[in-house]
């Protein structure tokens, strides 16, 4: 039971958040053009209205109240067209909506957070009001204030029975001020359907038709029933549900009891007279033809996914266990090759697709950017318009989550710091007055290249290097720092251009935050900039973190992996060439340059029997701006590896820094460490 | 490979009395000559031979990771936790792989013996609080012997 209220939450989660996404892009959308169309509007009434009934639902009354309030609001737009709007009560419009959304929004994180909800919203539900009045003041007519949604309609007709041949009726009234009859009385008739009851109600569109919820009031919801056995499972069914006040069992056989029927006056024939009802029956058409469209996906929990991902591993490394087991080593079997060379192909499709499942497009995070963008061009009086492009770029969904808020924070950085505070300013520097941000996306190979490009006043490197030095930042004599460098010091920690604390930049999570972020997915953050024509900065972010291209490497009996990525080189030398640093650390010089050496074996502490230089082999590795080497027995070979994370228990004991980042298992269920080349570097302390 | 816990279970459950709500079933191990045990509750399966990944810069009682159907298990001596020599392994010792709080981690012991039913009522604390952080109770099994208990918690604790 509880299960099911943890997934139906889930599914209320779900479902608010992406609505409420929707509606964000929309309100973005028509604020661009300055308008609303009619579309815009039932669109926005509609997502209110079933924000309005799940959370009725789930019995979060703050949700319901708010998106009631909304509806309203929009009701009264749709009814009055959204001509009768002055400019200024549609800008107004715009922000009270906007700030509605986000009073929402905050409710549902409280609840993805198992926080309390608000019981306290008279703030913004007064204002909503108080908007509706004024505009409703300057309407033709009255519009339905806010009360319910619905005006009275063909009043006070009284209870009647349907006019069914069915020779019983369950009458059923819900408990007062329940709200949302309609969909109580759906939930009802989900409920005996799940029985497996064959039964007729009315009025039949509850589902899709609130204005019932009015006639359910007055006169109760009807069940119609075929046989006295269904009546009495159904009365046992109806007893269970909660929110039901009080039912009654008529035998319909034309002497009806207390019931007078009038089925003249079925719920059928008075449903168009219950309008103006909220959501007619056009908008509902669209929006089950917008369902359709919707109907090839399905949304899966993640841990599914992973639980399939690391199960299709399994079966790749089980795979290669099977066909190089040492038994059938040298036997001559031609069906049972045949056999695995099919299987091996079936696995890797196998692997493809799963891993494929996790990839997720980019434009969920584009799309935030818009309303951030928004929000600071109000705020700061910039003019700015953001353009994306290659949203549909796709990237690992675990990657996506963590890449949401450096690019936040980038996008933030150029609003604020970037585009001229002035457009006077632009137009003396030759650009067009509305500043341009563009955010793009686009695969190279294996990496994703994600790119936020302003045009704004640049960065000028003397500044930066006054402050840098200014912060005891600097580790070499100013001259000797390349254009490159001096950009890069603006994701040191302790390093931030901006001297004012402002609403959205310069809180103190700097640059360096966002650069760790990026590192720690795998990714490499770099800033371009010419002063006066703007800055560019580039992320590339490996398509998944997942799987990896790496060298297995041997010391000792130990089997070592290394990222491909950080190779750059590797060398036999011999005795000679080894040298010495000032500190009698050992070094070796490639290219001109001299580079520490790193030896595994030592640093581990691992018995091997290769010491001596000139048996071992040295690889040239570079991470970050570090580049050494490493000495170690032999290379084993390239391979693709699956990254699986150590046991959190471990983290315990700092293995992190001593240059373990995960590991990998072997073709023969044996394990390989991966070892992080920049961390390594750290550890050995040269 | 693996025995399967459940096996012994089954075993066990013909001899064993019904068990009452005082009683847990305990798996009982010998290591460094004593007689300790662990609630079956926590136990997910013994392992009695595989290759053991070491793993460098660790302090010394962590003997490395196992690759168990897929998921990686750290591997602690129980021998070396409690401060006491190291010894060679042998053909009875194996790998109690335990589910702690969903942390698994697995104990190597010099060998598995079999499941008690314990009446916790009788489990008595252990007498001075000396060095042995790990266990958390005792109990008399014979005129010679007592079953220490193993603290799982503290097992997984670091400090």
């Amino acid at each position: 039971m509880d299960n099911g209220m943890d997934n139906m939450l889930d599914m209320y989660l779900f479902e608010t958040n992406s609505l409420l996404e929707q509606l964000d892009n929309l309100l973005i959308e028509s604020e661009k053009n300055e308008e609303f169309t009619t579309d815009d509007v039932n669109e926005i009434f509609r997502t209110m209205h079933t924000i309005k009934g799940s959370s009725a639902m789930m019995e979060f009354s703050s949700l319901m109240t708010i998106a009631h309030r909304i509806e309203d609001l929009f009701f009264f737009v749709r009814e009055n067209g959204i001509e009768s709007l002055s400019s200024n009560d549609k800008s107004e419009l715009f922000n009270l909506t906007f700030k509605s959304t986000d009073v929402l929004r905050g409710e549902v994180e409280k609840l993805e957070n198992n926080e309390p909800l608000t019981t306290n919203i008279d703030n913004i539900t007064s204002e909503i009001n108080t908007f509706l009045n004024k505009i409703s003041g300057k309407g033709e007519e009255p519009g339905p204030a806010a009360d319910s949604g619905s005006a009275p309609a063909g009043t006070a007709s009284v209870a009647g029975l349907p006019n069914s041949k069915c020779p019983y009726f369950i009458q059923m009234f819900f408990e007062e001020g329940s709200g949302m009859e309609n969909l109580r009385a759906f939930m009802l008739v989900n409920a005996l359907k799940d029985i497996g009851l064959d039964f007729e109600f009315y009025p039949e569109d509850v589902e899709t038709n609130s204005a019932t919820s009015e006639s359910i009031i007055e006169k109760g919801f009807f069940v119609g029933l075929n046989s006295e056995e269904d009546m009495v499972t159904a009365v046992a069914a109806v007893k269970d549900q909660g929110s039901i006040h009080t039912y009654e069992v008529i035998h319909n056989e034309q002497k009806p009891k207390e019931e007078p029927a009038k089925t003249e006056d079925a719920p059928q024939v008075q449903q168009p007279a219950a309008s103006p009802a909220p959501a007619g029956s056009a908008p509902k058409e669209n929006a089950n033809a917008q369902h359709a469209n919707k109907q090839s996906l399905i949304s899966v929990n993640l841990s599914k996914l992973d639980a399939l991902n690391a199960l299709v591993g399994e079966i790749v490394i089980t795979e290669s266990m099977v066909t190089s087991s040492p038994e059938i080593q040298g036997l001559k079997l031609d069906s049972f090759l045949k056999s695995t060379r099919q299987l091996r192909k079936l696995t890797d499709d196998l692997q493809d697709i799963s891993m494929s499942l996790r990839m997720v497009s980019i434009s969920g995070t584009f799309q935030k950017m818009n309303r951030i963008v928004r929000d600071m061009k109000k705020a700061l009086n910039k003019d700015v318009r953001l353009t994306i492009i290659g949203e549909d770029t796709e990237i690992d969904k675990a990657i996506v989550d963590s890449i949401g808020d450096p690019i936040m924070h980038i996008v933030r950085n150029s609003m604020d710091h970037g585009i001229e505070i002035t457009k006077e300013e632009r137009i003396a520097a030759g650009k067009d007055p509305q500043g341009e941000i563009i955010l793009s996306a686009s695969h190279t190979g294996s990496e994703v290249v994600i790119t936020i490009q302003d045009d704004g006043q640049g960065m000028d490197p003397e500044k930066i290097l006054a402050k840098a030095r200014r912060n005891g930042l600097l580790t070499k004599p100013e001259s000797e720092y390349s254009k490159k460098e001096i950009l890069g010091m603006l994701m040191l920690p302790g390093f931030s251009t901006n001297e004012e604390v402002t609403e959205f930049s310069g809180r103190g999570v700097g640059m360096d935050v966002v650069k760790k972020n990026v590192e720690s997915v795998g990714g490499t953050i770099s800033i371009t900039s010419e002063v006066g024509q703007g800055s560019c900065t580039t992320l590339k972010i490996p398509l998944t973190m997942a799987i990896v291209d790496g060298m297995e490497l041997r010391v000792g009996k130990s089997i070592f992996t290394i990222p491909i990525s950080n190779i750059r080189q590797s060398i036999k030398i011999a005795k000679e060439n080894l040298l010495y640093d000032a500190k009698g650390n050992e070094i070796v010089k490639i290219m001109d340059e001299f580079y520490p050496i790193v030896r595994v074996y030592e640093l581990y502490n691992i018995d091997t029997d290769i010491t001596q230089i000139e048996d071992g082999i040295l690889i040239w590795v570079e991470a970050g701006e570090h580049s050494y080497c490493m000495f170690v027995d032999e290379l084993l070979g390239e391979r693709q590896i699956v990254v699986k994370p150590l046991p959190a228990y471990l983290n315990n004991f700092d293995i992190k820094n001593s240059g373990i980042s995960g590991c990998t298992i072997l073709g023969d269920g044996n394990i390989s460490i991966i070892l992080d080349v920049l961390n390594m570097y750290t550890a050995a302390n040269i | 490979m693996s025995t399967e816990l459940e096996n012994t279970n089954m075993e066990n459950e013909e001899q064993a009395p019904k068990t009452d709500i005082s009683t847990e079933r305990y798996l009982t191990f010998r290591s460094d000559g004593v007689t300790m045990g662990v609630s079956t509750n926590y136990v997910i399966e013994i392992i009695t031979d595989n290759f053991i990944t070491e793993l460098p810069r660790v302090p010394d009682y962590i003997r490395g990771i196992i690759n168990m159907r897929g998921q990686i298990v750290p591997i602690i001596d129980i021998r070396l936790k409690m401060g006491r020599g190291m010894s060679e392994y042998m053909d009875t010792t194996c790998i109690i792989v335990l589910d702690i709080d969903t942390v698994y981690i697995g104990i190597i012991v010099d060998s598995v013996q079999q499941v008690l039913d314990v009446d916790k009522t009788q489990i008595s604390p252990i007498p001075v609080e000396d060095h042995q952080k790990l266990v958390n109770g005792m109990i008399s099994l014979s005129s010679q012997e007592v079953l220490l208990f193993l603290n799982c918690e503290e097992l997984i604790s670091t400090y």
